[in-house]
């Protein structure tokens, strides 16, 4: 296993160099620099190329690429112009609000989408099954930032139950972490949930109908073991390479939703970068986003192992 | 020619309690946070540095300027008290008013200097200080600028929010962009910058107040700060920044859209404010390309817009149709000069100009941007008229904010270009006019004679030979079609009824506001 994670991570060195790279060849070529963000409309090009002279923006390509990935080896992914901070420190205050967004969208999704596609196999075919599919196609359907601005409008505005918006840290105050992630998690997690309840019933039905379901069965186990015990471990592989992918669906998903929200978190960080062309910010933000993919990716790999014998990663 | 527009009618059946806040009927009261909204974080907080409106939302709290602009924009002393200017207008000699640092330290001239030096280095409007030779700090109430050249339009410059021109203690002085601690002598003080969350202010009880005044007045007059705290929250997305003043989580939006405007003017816990005129709506022409290159071309597109309906739709109805290069009842305000070549909507003349020019088909950039709404709609239905009622071959390029910005500081790949010109208006005439001369030139051609009213406007002694000279400019850019007024746009603002004496500015300014 050691082995198989060591070439696995090794392997997605080149993967995380050839983002960082396009990455930065890329933004290189987009036009405008943060410098017409300070200078304003009213700027001439003298103004543009004084500010670009201040920050370095007038390097020549090969300069500031060599002077990225020298800076990058050191681990170190450049200085924000915009927020005065390292990339690094910006992404790290950062990454907890949007992993936490993530994490508890996930558990949700989860939790739901596999308890409801369970039961709809278990309800084939009756208005259970019927009630609790047209549902989840319709979380399938709506886009999450709609689906935020509405639960703005129902639960903080009509109901006054929850904030509209805004992010309170989880260490200064579990219940206000709590209040103020709801709305989002469950917006970025609706879609997830359709698609997880869905995928989870094609796949119950489908062990369902494998001779050693009708074995158990027929040995008299109870219901609850038959599908807890027998089909969930069989059912969970196809899920969990759909979890992965939720994952990276999420953190996109997150991207928007700390919009609506203000919540701010990674997502917003790089939308804010590109919007201004704060160009470290982008670089560092979007070489994260490729790292958490990859490990997600390398989390999965690793969940077949436990959760189905016949994998194995160490022969 | 103003028209009323149709949200005006709207708002005003809202109820009058919104157009007489600043009637302050109630006591004043102390305490309390005030949460105000903002599509935006600041691109920086170094208010010398930026030209950003979101910057200047939060940096006219922190930092004030030797003279300022006041309810009407006119120039007037803040830190100063006033000024002596030499008869041969090279020496301007302020003398300042008492005032202390959120750090503890009186201000001296050595501060005014030191700031000054930093602005010509590193501000962001650093060309105002292009003639000044030196700067001097003969005594401690007394800093003297001297210039190359009379320079009637000095103070115009220095009293501009456009980027501050914030006087800061003298250690901050020798400190590059984006790099100094945030220490000025106004009402509220820095305390707290979350990126992508807010910014905090506290108010500064040491705070000297200018006696010389009665109330605020504009970014000057006696400023107060009632409130314990600003919090400048960061909320990008408009429906949600609306459902937050509605459901009391913020005090202040200081940008609602028409649509969610109509439907909150009917919330008695809120009144919302219009505030007209707020920019100008403009087509920049780019003259240094194709059939652009010919006036009568030029001429054409000024005389076929139907200005009213592309200003209208990108503006949700909230606009005033004006012809003037700077608002009506300002000191440069030059009278019907070129109103006859405004909003012609003359088909037939197009037509005629258009053929005159031998326009062959060639195709024409219009170039917008979908980062602010008006850019787009302008460009949206600007590209439409010229088609349908010129056919003209035209193209709708709508990119980003940072891209337009960038594309149409080279001459190359775009005509015409969908603009708000929002704080150069309110300065006066020097930053409208000198956004078509040189070196800023929009045009990319330069246009001697632009270029020789400009330069009166920028140096004639007399007020009467200035205003003469804005006349001029006027006439050119009509003549010369150096770009196109559409009308003026306003925008629309909301606070909570519990906040006590708030109006509207170029900057949500919570001194002297109070909560009920």
């Amino acid at each position: 296993m050691i082995r198989f994670l060591a070439n696995r991570l090794i392997a997605a060195l080149p993967v995380l160099f050839i983002v960082s790279l396009l990455t930065f060849v890329l933004i290189y070529f987009v036009p405008g620099d943060v410098s017409a963000e300070l200078a304003g409309p009213g700027a001439s090009a003298a103004d543009i190329a004084r500010i670009r002279s201040v920050y370095g923006l007038d390097s020549p390509f090969h300069e500031r690429l060599l002077g990225w990935y020298a800076a990058l080896a050191q681990g170190d992914l450049g200085q924000s112009v915009l927020l005065r901070r390292s990339v690094t420190e910006a992404i790290l205050e950062r990454l907890p609000v949007t992993l936490s967004l993530t994490a508890l969208a996930l558990v949700l999704a989860i939790a739901v989408g596999v308890a409801t596609g369970i039961l709809a196999a278990m309800r084939v075919n009756t208005w259970v099954d019927q009630a609790t599919m047209t549902v989840a196609l319709a979380g399938l359907s709506l886009p999450d930032f709609w689906l935020g601005l509405v639960m703005i409008y129902l639960f903080a505005v009509q109901l006054g139950w929850l904030p509209t918006g805004g992010y309170v840290p989880l260490t200064e105050n579990p219940v206000g972490w709590l209040r103020s992630m709801a709305m989002p998690a469950l917006a970025l997690a609706l879609t997830q949930i359709g698609l997880l309840a869905r995928m989870t019933r094609a796949s119950m039905l489908d062990v369902l109908r494998q001779d050693f379901m009708r074995t158990a069965r027929a040995k008299g186990l109870p219901n609850r073991v038959v599908i807890f015990k027998h089909a969930l471990a069989n059912v969970m592989i196809p899920v969990i390479t759909v979890i992965g992918l939720s994952v990276g669906i999420l953190l996109g998903g997150a991207i928007v939703i700390e919009q609506v929200f203000s919540i701010p978190g990674v997502g917003r960080l790089i939308i804010g970068g590109i919007l201004r062309r704060d160009f470290p910010v982008i670089q560092g933000g979007l070489l994260l986003t490729a790292t958490v993919f990859v490990l997600v990716n390398l989390a999965v790999d690793i969940l077949y192992a436990v959760v189905d014998p016949r994998v194995r990663y160490d022969r | 020619m103003i028209t009323r527009r149709r949200f005006h009618a709207a708002v005003a059946g809202a109820g009058a309690a919104a157009t007489v806040v600043g009637a302050p009927a109630i006591a004043q009261k102390k305490g309390g946070e005030a949460i105000v909204a903002q599509q935006s974080p600041p691109p920086s907080l170094d208010a010398q540095t930026t030209s950003a409106q979101h910057a200047r939302n939060i940096t006219t709290h922190i930092w004030e300027t030797l003279y300022a602009r006041d309810e009407a924009g006119n120039v007037v002393p803040d830190l100063a008290e006033g000024v002596n200017i030499s008869p041969d207008g090279m020496t301007y000699s302020f003398k300042l008013r008492k005032a202390k640092f959120h750090n503890g330290k009186d201000m001296t001239s050595a501060d005014v200097r030191a700031s000054m030096e930093r602005y010509k280095k590193v501000g962001n409007s650093s060309a105002v200080l292009r003639d000044v030779v030196a700067f001097e700090a003969p005594s401690p109430d007394t800093f003297v600028m001297k210039l190359s050249k009379p320079v009637p339009s000095l103070l115009d410059g220095i009293s501009s929010p456009r980027a501050p021109f914030a006087i800061m203690p003298e250690e901050q002085g020798g400190k590059e962009a984006n790099k100094i601690d945030y220490i000025g002598t106004g009402p509220f003080q820095f305390a707290e910058y979350r990126p992508d969350s807010h910014v905090l202010l506290r108010r500064f009880d040491g705070y000297v107040a200018n006696t010389a005044y009665k109330e605020r007045d504009g970014f000057a007059g006696r400023k107060t700060a009632h409130l314990d705290s600003v919090r400048i929250r960061f909320m990008p997305e408009a429906g949600a920044r609306a459902a937050a003043l509605e459901a009391g989580e913020i005090h202040v939006n200081e940008l609602i859209p028409t649509p969610a405007a109509q439907r909150l003017k009917a919330n008695r816990n809120i009144r919302i404010h219009e505030m007209m005129p707020w920019a100008f709506q403009v087509i920049i022409m780019n003259h240094s390309q194709g059939p652009m290159q010919n006036l009568k071309f030029r001429q054409a597109i000024q005389a076929v817009l139907d200005y009213e309906e592309i200003i209208a739709i990108a503006n949700d109805g909230l606009y005033r149709m004006t012809h003037g290069w700077q608002h009506p009842g300002g000191t440069y305000f030059a009278g019907d000069i070129g109103k006859e070549l405004y909003n012609q909507k003359n088909v037939a003349k197009a037509k005629q100009l258009l053929a005159e020019s031998g326009y062959r088909g060639e195709e024409i950039v219009f170039l917008g941007d979908s980062t602010i709404a008006n850019h787009k709609g302008v460009t949206e239905v600007g590209t439409e008229q010229l088609r349908r009622l010129l056919g003209i071959n035209v193209r709708a390029h709508i990119v980003d904010w940072p891209t337009a910005s960038s594309m149409r500081l080279k001459p190359e790949g775009w005509h015409l270009w969908a603009l708000g010109m929002g704080i150069e208006p309110y300065e006066g005439p020097f930053n409208v006019a000198g956004f078509f001369a040189k070196p800023q030139m929009q045009t990319h051609v330069e246009d001697p004679i632009l270029e020789e009213a400009f330069g009166r406007l920028q140096s004639s002694p007399q007020l009467a030979d200035r205003q003469k000279a804005m006349a001029d400019l006027q006439r050119r850019m009509y003549d010369n079609v150096t770009a196109i007024k559409l009308g003026d746009f306003g925008i629309i603002q909301g606070a909570r009824a519990n906040v006590e004496n708030f109006k509207p500015y170029r900057a949500p300014r919570m001194w002297d506001v109070w909560l009920a």
